[in-house]
């Protein structure tokens, strides 16, 4: 196995890991959150489950740019490719924005998720509202997300 | 389409008020307006509180209920009258209740005395015949636990004695033996030694005895209380009448609530209704009265009337979309016409997946088949049903089957990501134009029409243009449009603004408006980011299962991965479709163009919680 796999699997780690921390960060405030107001008021478990949710989207963007590594350096399937070391850096900086701005968007989002449970338990009515004011700090780790993916599909050559 | 308002106004004797509000819920199409312009603050019946309390107690005896139970029917004619049965029946369920809760305090209650007995068991003798001789003195108490050899030393050394008992949460329960004389010194003694006096327990005889008596106390109470469950349980069969009384009872205090306003004489009643529906009203009241005053006539300028939007089976579904965001407001156009087709398609695109456009389609039929949700709700699943099948024709298009690729018609997303942001963008090219065009309509209604031009027209001209830039073949028509376009936006943008100077700076700041276009069209790039999130995940879990297809027990563990693997998946996707999708129309496509801010029509009406109303209207 090449030093530049290696690193090219640090990005793939990192991908993976922090943005999952992240999301399990935000889905447990959100949680933590939800559980306050189920106690009293049990029909809005649903609604509520839907915000809480909301934080957990960018653990998989996460691991989607994981995934996405290790099919594009061979990893799933057999065949690992020999990697320079240029190009497992190109893989590991390729998998960055998705790492950091998952990880600290998703933080964000659990928070904002958390003021607009809040919200609901006052207004149940406005739930709706609170899922897009939630859902906007999202579109950072989707643009990262995308940024990600295009470099490791189409920017980076083998 | 939003149907045009009429405000109605009904002046009638005092003692008609009962019958027609009767009359006017039955028919259910006026909204009344409070005189004093409050439409909040309804008071809610008693009697409906009290069905509702005497269901909550029913519903923890009754047995297991039925997946298909239907709502059960009731004539309209059934169901004005008060059945004195259902009356009887909430009485004795109430009084069962709260004898229920009196035993339940009662067992309680025994239950902490019992408590309080254990340390004492021990003991042999009589509770009340503690208590002090001549010389001697008897004193109950308890002992801290850790210390209760100290205590037993310090009494003998004081001259007295000290014996233990059992332990309870409050400590060693202790009788402390004393010589009379020497008693202050050596409770003081015991005091410091942790020892602490408390009063003999209550009640007479041995402990044990006492303990006895309470448990058969106890016993007793059980065994009632056991009857009333049993009695409660009967009861439960007949909650059918119960849901009837407590949505008898809430139609009545919705009629008692009406705000009729009073003279001496005469009631007066204000509200809105719909334009198309003013017969039926009079109809209903001429049902009543003939001696009143019945007027309908369009909203003054400043009054706003509820809002009713009125489309087609399939379009009427996404209202509920635009309804969560604001209502339309009267006079404005209605959104849902454009928004529905939209919201459609963008759902389909963002599951992309035929395979998870089946699994949906199969699943909410199912849902619906069993359930019947109704309301918002309902709608709401509708929008799912409708959008399953889009979510299988991309899926096709897109060649997606559950996350594998199979002969794709257009290509697979995940060959050509770069192909699939473009398409994406596209899309929300065209979606951001139609709103815009919406934005034209409504500007040519009130009459500017040429508002829409420099202001929606030219930057469609200028987005198309620089669109086309891309291609060799149109490059130089989009030049040309992309020019035409700009050179529109700079010369109209700062028409509002005064002098030479203010009109030029407002046009180059008109111009600076691009970056929030190009925000909003890369805004759609989500799609991408959504179809190809479900897609990959549902590969990976085709590749989990895949792996541990070794032997017998591995292949039927791959079949458990793949079904929680793709249902996990679905339900993700599903959850961030609904929440893209509706953000791609409430930020990108109502910004252009939507004002909302209308209010529901909520007509007089009998809305039953639990039943359904069998109503021949023309009958009688």
């Amino acid at each position: 196995m090449s030093t530049g796999l290696v690193i090219a699997i640090i990005g793939a780690f990192l991908a993976a890991a922090l943005p999952g921390i992240g999301s399990a960060y935000g889905v447990q405030i959100g949680g933590q959150a939800a559980a306050g107001v189920v106690s009293e008021k049990p029909e809005l478990f649903g609604k509520l489950l839907v915000l809480q949710a909301l934080p957990g989207t960018q653990g998989i963007y996460g691991f989607l740019t994981a995934v996405l590594i290790m099919v594009r350096t061979g990893l799933l399937g057999g065949g690992a490719v020999a990697l320079t070391n240029e190009q497992g850096w190109a893989f590991f900086f390729a998998a960055l924005p998705m790492a950091l701005v998952g990880l600290l968007s998703a933080v964000s989002q659990g928070k904002a998720a958390v003021a607009a449970i809040h919200m609901t338990a006052k207004q149940p009515d406005s739930s709706a509202k609170g899922i897009t004011m939630t859902a906007l700090v999202e579109t950072y780790a989707i643009l990262a997300l995308l940024v990600s993916v295009l470099l490791i599909f189409v920017g980076i050559q083998l | 389409m939003i149907v045009p308002m009429k405000k109605v106004l009904l002046v009638a004797l005092r003692e008609d008020r009962e019958a027609l509000a009767r009359a006017l819920q039955r028919v259910g199409e006026v909204m009344p307006v409070d005189p004093e312009g409050d439409l909040s603050g309804k008071s809610e019946n008693r009697d409906a509180i009290r069905a509702e309390q005497a269901l909550k107690v029913v519903r923890q005896y009754q047995g297991k209920q039925s997946l298909f139970a239907q709502r059960p029917q009731v004539q309209y004619g059934e169901f004005v009258t008060k059945n004195q049965a259902a009356e009887e029946l909430l009485e004795r369920i109430e009084s069962l209740s709260a004898e229920h809760d009196v035993i339940s305090a009662e067992i309680a209650g025994l239950q902490g005395k019992i408590q309080e007995l254990l340390p004492w068991m021990p003991m042999d003798i009589p509770v009340e015949e503690i208590g002090s001789t001549r010389y001697a003195g008897v004193r109950c108490g308890y002992v801290d636990r850790s210390r209760t050899d100290e205590a037993r030393q310090t009494a003998e050394d004081g001259g007295g004695m000290l014996e233990l008992l059992d332990s309870g949460p409050q400590g060693t329960a202790a009788l402390l033996y004393t010589w009379l004389p020497g008693e202050e010194d050596l409770l003081r003694a015991m005091t410091a030694a942790g020892f602490s006096q408390a009063a003999p327990p209550g009640g007479k005889g041995l402990p044990k005895e006492i303990c006895d008596g309470y448990q058969a106390q106890i016993a007793k109470l059980e065994t009632r209380k056991e009857e009333i469950a049993g009695e409660l349980t009967e009861l439960s069969k007949r909650k059918a009448e119960l849901e009837i009384l407590e949505d008898q009872s809430r139609a009545e205090g919705a009629r008692e609530d009406t705000p009729f306003g009073e003279t001496v004489e005469t009631v007066f009643l204000e509200g809105s209704v719909r334009a198309d529906r003013t017969e039926r009203v009079e109809k209903a009241v001429a049902k009543v009265t003939d001696c009143c005053v019945l007027t309908f006539r369009d909203p003054e300028e400043g009054e706003v009337p509820p809002t009713v939007t009125q489309n087609n089976r399939f379009i009427s579904q996404f209202e509920t979309i635009t309804d969560m965001f604001s209502r339309p407001s009267n006079g404005e156009l209605d959104p849902n016409p454009v928004m529905g087709p939209w919201y459609w398609i963008i759902f389909g695109l963002m599951m992309g997946d035929a395979g998870y456009g089946l699994m949906m389609l199969v699943g909410i039929w199912a849902f619906k088949k069993l359930k019947k949700p109704r309301g918002d709700f309902g709608k709401l699943v509708n929008v799912l049903f409708f959008s399953s099948f889009t979510t299988i024709f991309w899926g096709i298009i897109f060649g997606s089957y559950f996350g594998e690729t199979w002969h794709p018609i257009l290509f697979a997303p995940l060959d050509n990501p770069m192909g699939m942001l473009v398409f994406c963008m596209i899309i929300g090219v065209l979606h951001i134009f139609s709103g815009m065009v919406m934005k034209m309509v409504e500007d040519a209604k009130a009459g500017h029409f040429w508002d829409g031009v420099f202001d929606q027209l030219s930057w469609m001209l200028l987005i198309t243009g620089l669109g086309l830039l891309f291609l060799p073949v149109t490059r130089t028509v989009g030049m040309v449009l992309a020019i035409v376009g700009a050179a529109i936006i700079l010369l109209t943008a700062g028409r509002a603004k005064k002098g030479i100077f203010g009109k030029l700076i407002g046009g180059l700041g008109g111009l600076y408006n691009i970056t929030s276009y190009m925000s909003d069209i890369l805004s759609y790039s989500r799609i991408l980011a959504l179809a190809l999130a479900s897609g990959v995940v549902g590969m990976v879990m085709n590749l989990l299962a895949g792996m541990v297809q070794g032997s017998v027990i591995g292949f039927i563990f791959s079949l458990l991965i793949y079904v929680v693997g793709h249902v996990f998946n679905l339900a993700m996707g599903l959850l961030s479709a609904y929440v893209h999708d509706s953000r791609l129309q409430y930020i990108e496509f109502f910004n252009k163009f939507y004002e909302g801010g209308g209010y529901a029509f909520r007509p007089l009406c009998i809305d039953p919680k639990y039943v359904e109303v069998v109503d021949n209207k023309d009958s009688n």
